[in-house]
């Protein structure tokens, strides 16, 4: 093999570990951030619904 | 001469933009999930290498060092551009709050500030797994590295401050310019590879980047979703915000 094309390649492995890390903080980063709204924003729906009859008994 | 003043449109949850925000999110996703397969099955594991001058290897003409660690750039750079495009609308929101003194102007840059740095997380963990492998050091204190770190510290500050301060016209108004001054940096950060050419970071917006078109489009792909991803977390996130607001006047209006 070409010794330009095999210095390459021996870089691939040790790279890799690195490279996936990378990807998947970021993936988990906005993962978790997605989760944190989506649940925050069903919670805020329910507290509304239940104030919103609170509300309308009152009137 | 007419004294009325034209009343000021304001940003609100339950639009056009927040019906379409879940679709911008799953695209984003669709996007960002394709543009990794493709970074590791179309493109070359490794585009090219250190070779004196230029050499053909198989089929490729090889002219400059780009190793499999150069697969981060395809989610690094679109999740650093878009926090500061991001910030660029906080000095925006807060301009428009000093304008015109209407809290949801405050809201919406509180928003999309908290969304700026959840992007802004994320481009310095990424960055921070390139710098091991390829400097061999866990932190240098490189030009680009050291301003973008001093734009999170900004935003860090940003949320210390916005903590620190009961008043709420207070805290906006301080907020709106400590967003804009922190926006300030965003031009210098992006700016600082071609400012200081020594810098170690390469200058990856220029017209003679030598980027293979099929590496282009995967960037393109990686940036759109990106994008579509920082739009939505704002919609989802203003929503929610809007609507919480919404609980405490409801609470209050139950309360009297």
């Amino acid at each position: 093999m070409n010794s330009v094309l095999e210095e390459i390649y021996s870089t691939i492995l040790p790279a890799a570990p690195y490279v996936i890390g990378a990807y998947a903080l970021i993936f988990l980063g906005l993962f978790v951030y997605v989760l944190i709204v989506v649940l925050g924003l069903k919670k805020t729906e329910k507290q509304m619904d239940v104030l919103e009859e609170l509300l309308a008994e009152k009137n | 001469m007419s004294n009325t003043k034209k009343a000021v449109k304001l940003p609100e949850a339950g639009g056009i933009f927040d019906k379409i925000a879940p679709i911008a999110l799953l695209t984003g996703a669709l996007l960002a999930t394709l543009g990794f397969i493709l970074t590791f099955t179309i493109a070359s594991l490794v585009p090219g290498a250190a070779v004196n001058g230029v050499e053909l290897i198989g089929d490729q003409m090889v002219s400059n060092k780009l190793l499999l660690s150069q697969n981060i750039f395809y989610f690094h750079v679109p999740v650093a551009i878009a926090s500061m495009l991001a910030l660029g609308f906080t000095a925006y929101y807060g301009i428009r709050f000093l304008m015109t003194k209407e809290a949801r102007f405050d809201t919406c840059a509180k928003v999309v500030t908290e969304v700026a740095l959840v992007f802004i997380i994320c481009t310095m963990a990424s960055g921070e797994l390139w710098t091991r492998f390829e400097w061999g050091v866990w932190w240098a204190w490189e030009p680009r590295l050291t301003t973008y770190l001093i734009l999170m510290l900004l935003v860090i500050g940003y949320f210390i401050l916005r903590n620190a301060i009961d008043d709420p016209e207070r805290r906006a108004s301080y907020a709106a310019v400590f967003g804009i001054i922190t926006f300030v940096d965003v031009p210098i950060c992006f700016m600082i590879t071609r400012m200081i050419p020594s810098s170690v970071h390469p200058v990856v917006f220029r017209t003679d980047s030598g980027m293979p078109p099929d590496r282009l489009v995967l960037f393109l792909i990686c940036f759109f979703g990106m994008l579509l991803i920082a739009f939505a977390l704002y919609r989802l996130r203003f929503r929610q915000v809007r609507l919480a607001e919404r609980v405490a006047a409801l609470k209050e209006q139950l309360d009297d």
